[in-house]
């Protein structure tokens, strides 16, 4: 065994081939972690027929209250056509896209399973990620068509749509996935500390629907929406849905920065949950 | 430079103590109460590298415990312990890519896919270059003999070819010590032969130390050279297998039944332990009579329809370890 004075063990070349590599092959590595999560979503595919059945049936429901509403015009800033493909879209972030990463941290911290995730030498809540975003890229493709050919056959396409800002749209909807997976991965992680947690995981869910899901925030009384854009829950899905289909650009310079703050926030406390229970469990094991 | 030393290593959890009752509950929300569980008491241990280490003892003895200090999940309360010259807490990641596990209850495969996508998944995880990893699959393959397995996906395996790709998949990034934890369990006797010889031929072929855990006697007789016992968090015993095996390994416990009635007269290290009908349950102690001599005396004894022949499971050979202990005290 070669050791250097310090007593330290001398890595090996050949093992540590992507030691002195940096970042970009530590990144090679959870790539490979997502890459083996979206292969197992492919051979699984057929679970995720139910969650399209279901997603069709409820945007069909919704689509149908919303005709009945409409009678033509707008409701703050919205036409039937917007609100209907606003729905595709916040269903298609929040349901299409939904993660056990909740179930899971709450199952690995319990049952000790985290313990095993330990011994590798990899990050455990860059791990999580990792996986979450391979099995994401399925199901967004999945929900993603099913998404664009409902919106096309029950209202059509928006009229004048600039395509020039639908990437915007979609960075919005990825910072919007990422703080829900984050803050989601707070809650989880609460385990660590309570052993009965699932009500907070009732409530963010409510939360997450009344605020932006199900309806535009802006259809919500004036004193509510000043309260909820202070809160994280509204650039989950209401932020991009909004940017997606009525963009503008003093909106989006006042959306993307607070989505950027909400995801520094969630991933800064998961991580520092996560360093602090670990402390814990190291002490006084699972 | 020996590959684990720990000296006076203790740990102790802390867990809440739960009251009967509604007042107890309520209470404890405000004032939780909290008891202390020695769980390892002052443990010296020193392996050098190559060795081979049974690590044995009962349910809640302490096992676990001690592993998980070694591999950086627990913190220990008191003492040192260093592994490879590694604090494996403070060290755990650069620890990890020199260590492989398997744990016989807990898989590291991915149970929808096939073990290569494992492989690949876990070789990217310990940085080995892909064109090392492949070369490292393809030798694993042949001498786990996976050239059949490689695109079955695991949940299609039997339990015996799953622990095969479970210790392939530990070895891929070619660790020094191999911690095994109740690698043979659940499997059948030809397959539990197998991976026997696996592990002692890769600690023969590459000098891998091996820290294994187990509740059956034969993993400790046929792999291991040292043995080391613990209970109630403490080593009671630390010893060579050979000597261990003439000291406590050396009884045998044979299931006999006959075609008719029969009579079976105690000899001389035979011990009658249960008749009933045409069948007995016997204790040979094979220093003083071989298992030969008890097969031909059986024949002898009537006409034999069934013999089988085991080992007395691990919990008594610890009972008579911590009786002579008792003894040897006293």
């Amino acid at each position: 065994m070669p050791a250097n004075p310090q007593g330290q063990v001398a890595v090996p070349d050949h093992k540590r081939w992507g030691a002195d590599r940096g970042p970009v092959l530590k990144l090679g590595k959870y790539l490979a972690i997502a890459k083996i999560n979206l292969h197992q979503a492919i051979v699984y595919r057929s679970n995720v027929l139910g969650g399209l059945l279901f997603y069709a049936l409820f945007i069909f429901v919704f689509f149908s209250l919303w005709r009945a509403i409409y009678h033509g015009g707008e409701v703050q800033g919205y036409s039937l056509r917007q609100v209907v493909w606003y729905l595709c879209i916040t269903e298609l972030l929040v349901f299409g896209c939904r993660t056990p990463v909740f179930t899971q941290m709450n199952e690995d911290i319990k049952t000790g399973a985290l313990a095993y995730q330990l011994i590798r030498p990899c990050h455990y809540v860059a791990y999580q990620f990792a996986g979450a975003v391979g099995r994401m890229v399925f199901n967004l493709v999945c929900f993603g068509i099913l998404a664009v050919v409902l919106g096309m056959v029950m209202v059509g396409p928006l009229p004048d749509y600039a395509l020039t800002t639908l990437p915007l749209g979609i960075l919005s909807a990825c910072l919007g996935l990422v703080i829900n997976f984050f803050l989601l991965m707070c809650l989880g992680l609460t385990a660590f500390r309570l052993e009965e947690n699932g009500a907070f995981y009732l409530v963010y869910q409510k939360l997450v629907f009344m605020l932006g899901m199900f309806i535009p925030l802006e259809f919500l009384p004036g004193w509510l929406q000043r309260i909820a854009r202070w809160l994280p829950f509204p650039y989950v899905a209401w932020a991009p849905a909004r940017l997606l289909v009525a963009f503008s650009w003093p909106l989006f310079w006042q959306i993307l920065p607070l989505q950027v703050f909400w995801a520094a926030i969630a991933i800064g406390l998961s991580l520092l949950l996560y360093r602090q229970g670990m402390r814990g469990l190291q002490a006084n094991g699972g | 430079m020996n590959m684990i030393e720990a000296y006076d290593l203790s740990k102790t959890y802390r867990t809440r103590v739960r009251g009967e009752g509604l007042a107890a509950s309520a209470r404890a929300m405000f004032r939780p109460v909290y008891r202390e569980v020695l769980a390892v008491q002052s443990i010296d241990l020193v392996v050098p590298p190559g060795e081979i280490v049974a690590f044995i003892g009962p349910n809640g003895a302490g096992k676990s415990t001690t592993i998980k200090m070694m591999t950086g999940i627990l913190r220990p309360n008191s003492g040192s312990i260093r592994v490879l010259g590694l604090d494996p807490v403070r060290e755990r990641s650069n620890l990890s890519y020199h260590i492989g596990t398997v744990f016989g209850q807990k898989s590291q495969l991915w149970f929808h896919l096939p073990p290569t996508d494992s492989f690949t998944l876990l070789g990217r995880i310990y940085d080995v270059a892909p064109g090392v990893l492949k070369k490292r699959i393809a030798m694993l393959t042949e001498r786990f003999e996976l050239g059949a397995l490689l695109d079955v996906p695991v949940r299609k395996m039997s339990l015996g070819q799953r622990i095969r790709c479970e210790v392939a998949a530990s070895l891929l990034h070619e660790p020094e010590i191999l911690f095994l934890d109740e690698p043979t369990i659940g499997l059948d006797v030809v397959v539990k032969q197998a991976i026997r010889e696996l592990i002692r031929d890769l600690n023969q072929e590459k000098g891998t130390t091996i820290f294994l855990t187990s509740h059956d006697a034969g993993d400790v007789e046929h792999v291991c050279r040292r043995a080391i016992v613990i209970d109630h968090g403490r080593i009671v015993l630390d010893q060579p297998v050979k000597k261990l095996k003439y000291d406590y390994l050396n009884r045998k416990i044979i299931a006999v039944r006959f075609t008719e009635k029969h009579d079976l007269k105690p000899l001389p290290g035979i011990e009658v332990q249960k008749t009933g009908g045409l069948g007995s349950r016997l204790l040979v102690d094979t220093r003083i009579r071989p298992i030969g001599e008890v097969m031909s005396w059986l024949v002898g004894s009537g006409a034999v329809a069934d013999i089988t022949v085991e080992d007395p499971p691990m919990e008594e050979i610890i009972t008579t370890i911590f009786s002579s202990q008792d003894e040897g005290g006293a």
